[in-house]
């Protein structure tokens, strides 16, 4: 029952920024009224990568974004994930990997509009090359790291200090995204379709990893974002290569379930979308009433944003809906935690999208 | 080599000199350094993409600490920091919102059949006309002020430019069919637009206005400045009659307390405005704020001319005039009389440049001017009366335009707004007349048997390749060219650096798009191969898989098993799971690689056996030795590790595992084994010196075991 666009149609205000966008956060919100955007930016005119926070007006007629603090970051950025901070919450943290192999912590103050780097971990062996993927748990008190040089990483972001090796397999793994699942567990996705399931209890290597044999053989590709809903830790949900998108149950490791997809195993005949998927994040907006309703075996239904230009919503067993269909790629997106109807996404043409849903 | 300085003092000021011959001052281009420190021990500088230097810099062994990298890249953009009219990045969004309205078009092109090509194609090219210009800069409906100064006469708008000047020119001249017959009327609309790019290099009537509008706001009495009569007779030879009819408004005898004394004064200007107001126009409509009569037919507007000039010359006859006291009026009223009556002289007299003067005379002196030729041969008289003393880039383009010279208009648009414009305005000019179209999809030997068309798309897709934030966008110009674009696509693609993983992604999904797997698979080759040089051999295995690249594979598989760890008991073999579940199944290539994945099941059974569990799982581990034995891509150097490994199996208490032909098989590779050892380039297992014989002993064990079973 997919919503027709004509009786609600989704607001969508595209905001050219003049410079590549590598990557951008929703803030936590400070007030009902003042809402902020965390960007990582590329000038190529002037090759500088920095990160900015955006103050956003929304306005039916015309948001608009107003920069308000700016920082130059060593190197473009990899990956950017946002955490409240518990004790002061107008000044959340902000975790940003760089290409260059470092990673950067910042303070970002909304009230007096300045970004502050907290501390960073510097290359040297921290990862060979780049980091291709963070991610902050949810007190925001621990970093994981991940790149393709096959490293693993913990930081304490409370000790502003060094980093804790989890695991090096020498390069023989390439990791290209990771996803806390609990305070002590978390999920790599990787080359290969590959998804290590990880428990900081358990020293030595994954606990579990998923079998790439669904595939059929055919084909294979790449993980390159994973989510995992906070009620349901043991499903995972990961989206990669030729528009894949499949949810594995750590307790029914043989199984995954593949909600998109062209070419891999049993997928749905209509593909949203046919190249890399690029971000995927549960929706908490779609279908709320539903989900109440639905089994816990029912997989909650997804956004994505793809190679090919498509931001869309998937969820197992619909017709999956399109939100934005681009010219060019969509590169990233987040969806407004407080506010879940509130969407941005970057485009690859240096501009942002702001949508709304009705 | 071209001049390197690394002057003393502060390390900011590091900079490259380029060496050029023009030029007598050399520029100075600061590196922007973040991590290097000084002092430097290498520096080596390289082209990088398009016009852009790459400046690496190495550090001193000494400096070089576990805190600080030991070199750094930075790249170097050359080229003068006035980038023109129209600043880079806003280049690129032009350049990205130009790409689906041309894509569009092509693909309009390619599925319209040749019958329905002359009727409708028009339409199809205005609709990509309109899309492009609205690229090009804001259109003028911007939001009124509430309150409306009286004395703002010309609205304040955004600065327009001459690409936006020249776009609209093409688009009147070569697409628009429908306004055709009244090319004099959007002409003029078109100088009112942009009368202001030409104000930077001479007099213009628009910066006259512009002047006087500033000084209105402390004139007291308008009607006494000479100045007040000459702009509004300039304001109305070239058309705006908008801004006319509200300056003569601001004359003091509209003021209510001159009112009674200055009635016939005041009624003469009134009726100069209210016939200015009624002034016939030969056009099918008109924005709200312009003013005039419209009229789409040409007898219509014929009649009305008429009518309209007969009144204007029945008022200049009137006796009112010399009832008129204020002399500055009765002159400059008179004079735009002379305006609206089409004197030679006096629109010379109140017109700064030649297309000023064209578009007065389109006005008041031939308004039934029809055709390009009749227009040319006005243009060139005007052009007599008012020599060009400054050549704008767009009376170049108007000329040749006029001229129906297509050669011009290509070099104008060529010379004056860069490859984008040639590139996307050629659709236009091929819309336009059969014989542009000709001229520009003739094949022509002197370029390589390309036409022109190709030969500016790829040009276009040249510059575009050069930016890293726009090559993604040239292989839609290179697809739309029949002749050289495949090659240089493939090109393109190839010079794409592999390391950076989404760069490699988008190259895939562009050879995806076009069909070009060969490419793609090389450029998997490329990446499987870089990746393994710098040690990151899960993806070197995962992209020469992709590649189906047997060869390879079975050539670094070689190099693997160096790092394989050789005896059960050995705990770093955990690691390579992760490679085996990289692997897969049977059916994907893996080269010489399907050997990890028996021997980590071989381990498997292996290790059960020794936790001391049944025959069964030892007649499956002897299984897999067989099995591991026999196939032919199990390397050498693991033969005699995996013969010592399973020396329980060999001598199993309950009675032998293998039978006769197996234990000869294993026998034999024993032999195959010592020979090899005499032969260069063996590798030593390093298992103590008695293996060799333990093994052999137990193999002839089980051998004489198995014949007494059997």
């Amino acid at each position: 029952m997919a919503l027709s666009p004509s009786t609600h149609p989704v607001q969508i205000h595209k905001l050219p920024q003049f410079a590549y966008i590598d990557a951008l956060r929703w803030m936590p919100h400070l007030s009902t009224f003042t809402r902020h955007i965390l960007l990582a930016t590329y000038d190529s005119d002037s090759s500088t990568p920095s990160l900015q926070t955006l103050t956003f007006c929304p306005s039916r007629a015309a948001p608009s974004l107003t920069p308000q603090a700016s920082v130059t970051a060593p190197s473009r950025i990899t990956s950017l994930k946002i955490s409240p901070s518990p004790l002061t919450p107008s000044k959340p943290i902000a975790a940003a990997s760089a290409f260059s192999g470092s990673l950067l912590f910042y303070s970002a103050d909304l009230v007096n509009g300045t970004l502050n780097l907290e501390f960073s971990v510097p290359e040297k062996g921290f990862h060979l090359g780049p980091v291709s993927g963070i991610d902050l748990n949810e007190n925001g008190s621990e970093c994981v790291s991940v790149g393709e040089d096959g490293r693993v990483n913990l930081v304490s972001i409370s000790a502003k200090t060094g980093f804790r090796r989890v695991f090096d397999s020498n390069g023989l793994v390439s990791y290209s995204s990771v996803r806390w699942a609990s305070p002590v567990e978390f999920v790599t996705g990787a080359f290969g379709f590959g998804l290590h399931w990880w428990d900081q209890r358990k020293a030595g290597g994954p606990v579990a990893l998923f079998k790439d044999n669904w595939t059929g053989g055919t084909a294979s590709g790449i993980v390159h974002a994973i989510d995992i809903h906070p009620s349901r830790k043991h499903t995972c949900l990961a989206g990669g290569s030729s528009g894949t998108l499949f949810a594995w149950d750590i307790r029914l490791p043989k199984q995954p379930i593949i909600l998109s997809g062209v070419g891999v195993g049993d997928a749905p005949a209509n593909s949203l979308v046919e190249s890399d998927i690029w971000e995927v994040q549960y929706d908490n907006y779609t279908h709320s009433s539903k989900i109440i309703n639905s089994s816990s075996s029912r997989i909650l239904p997804a956004m994505i944003c793809s190679e090919d230009g498509i931001l869309g919503v998937i969820e197992q067993g619909e017709e999956p809906i399109e939100l934005l269909a681009e010219p060019c790629a969509i590169n990233s997106f987040d969806i407004d935690r407080q506010n879940p109807s509130d969407v941005i996404c970057s485009l690859e043409w240096e501009s942002i999208a702001i949508l709304t849903r009705p | 080599m071209p001049g390197v300085t690394s002057d003393s003092g502060e390390l900011n000021s590091l900079s490259v000199v380029p060496h050029t011959l023009d030029t007598q001052k050399p520029r100075v281009y600061p590196l922007r350094l973040h991590r290097v420190t000084r002092p430097l021990a290498r520096l080596s500088i390289s082209w990088a993409r398009g016009n852009t230097l790459r400046v690496s810099l190495l550090q001193t062994d000494d400096a070089a600490s576990e805190q600080t990298p030991g070199g750094e890249v930075v790249e170097v953009k050359l080229g003068s920091a006035d980038a023109g009219e129209i600043p880079e990045a806003q280049w690129r969004r032009i350049a990205y919102g130009s790409v689906a309205p041309f894509a569009l078009l092509q693909s309009r092109k390619n599925s319209m059949d040749a019958l329905h090509y002359e009727k409708d194609w028009w339409e199809h090219v205005m609709e990509y006309s309109k899309e492009i210009n609205s690229l090009l800069g804001n259109t003028k409906s911007s939001v009124p002020p509430t309150i409306e100064d009286p004395k703002t006469v010309l609205k304040k708008v955004e600065e327009p430019t001459s690409l936006k000047a020249a776009w609209e020119l093409m688009e009147m001249f070569y697409a628009d069919k429908q306004s055709q017959t009244w090319i004099p009327e959007r002409l003029l609309d078109w100088l009112a637009d942009f009368d202001c790019l030409f104000s930077g290099t001479q007099p213009t009537v628009h910066a006259k206005l512009v002047s006087f509008q500033n000084k209105l706001v402390t004139i007291q009495a308008v009607e006494n400045h000479p100045e007040y009569w000459e702009i509004m007779s300039s304001a109305l030879a070239v058309g705006w009659l908008d801004v006319v009819v509200k300056l003569l408004r601001l004359h003091g005898s509209y003021l209510f307390d001159q009112l009674g004394s200055r009635e016939i004064e005041n009624g003469l200007v009134e009726a100069v405005a209210l016939l200015i107001s009624e002034m016939p126009r030969l056009r099918p409509d008109m924005p709200t704020e312009k003013i005039g009569e419209c009229y789409s037919t040409k007898p219509e507007f014929m009649k009305a001319w008429e009518k309209w000039r007969a009144k204007i010359t029945k008022l200049d006859c009137s006796a009112f005039w010399l009832q008129c006291d204020h002399q500055q009026t009765r002159v400059g009223l008179k004079n735009m009389l002379q305006v609206m009556l089409g004197n030679a002289s006096v629109l010379s007299n109140v017109t700064y440049h030649w297309i000023e003067l064209y578009i007065s005379h389109f006005l008041y002196v031939r308004p039934f001017t029809v055709g390009l030729e009749s227009m040319y041969s006005l243009a060139q008289k005007c052009m007599h009366l008012k020599p060009i003393s400054y050549r704008h880039k767009l009376m170049g383009l108007i000329i040749g335009i006029l001229e129906e010279n297509t050669e011009v208009v290509l070099a104008e648009c060529s010379r004056s707004f860069g490859p984008w414009m040639t590139t996307h305005a050629i659709e236009l000019m091929a819309a336009g007349s059969t014989q542009a179209e000709t001229l520009l999809h003739e094949e022509q030997s002197k370029i390589g048997g390309i036409c022109i068309e190709e030969l500016h798309r790829l040009t276009y897709a040249q510059i575009l390749s050069s930016h890293a934030l726009t090559w993604n966008i040239a292989p839609i110009y290179l697809t739309s060219c029949l002749k050289q674009g495949l090659g240089l696509l493939e090109n393109l693609l190839y010079k794409q650096p592999v390391q950076h993983h989404l760069v490699l992604l988008k190259s895939m999904e562009i050879c995806r798009l076009n069909g070009l797997d060969y490419v793609s698979y090389n450029m998997m080759k490329i990446a499987g191969v870089h990746y393994w040089k710098h040690g990151k051999k899960g993806s070197a295995v995962f992209w020469l898989q992709q590649a189906r690249d047997e060869v390879r594979l079975n050539r670094i598989a070689k190099h693997l098993f160096d790092f394989v760890g050789k005896s059960v008991s050995d705990e770093s073999f955990k690691q390579w799971e992760g490679m085996i579940e990289l692997l897969g199944t049977e059916s994907k290539t893996a080269g010489g690689l399907e050997f990890l994945k028996k021997y980590r099941d071989f381990r498997r059974s292996l290790q059960q056996v020794q936790e001391g569990i049944t025959t069964d799982a030892a007649r499956k581990a002897a299984e897999a030795l067989i099995s591991l034995m026999r196939n032919p891509s199990t390397p050498q150097q693991f033969w005699l590790p995996l013969l010592y490994d399973s020396l329980k199996l060999l001598n199993w208490q309950e009675g032998p595992l293998l039978n006769v032909s197996q234990t000869n098989l294993l026998l034999n590779k024993l032999q195959e084994l010592s020979l090899a050892r005499l032969l260069p380039g063996f590798v030593d297992a390093g298992l103590p010196p008695e293996a060799l014989q333990s093994v052999r002993l137990a193999l002839a064990t089980n051998l004489g075991r198995a014949i007494l079973e059997e």
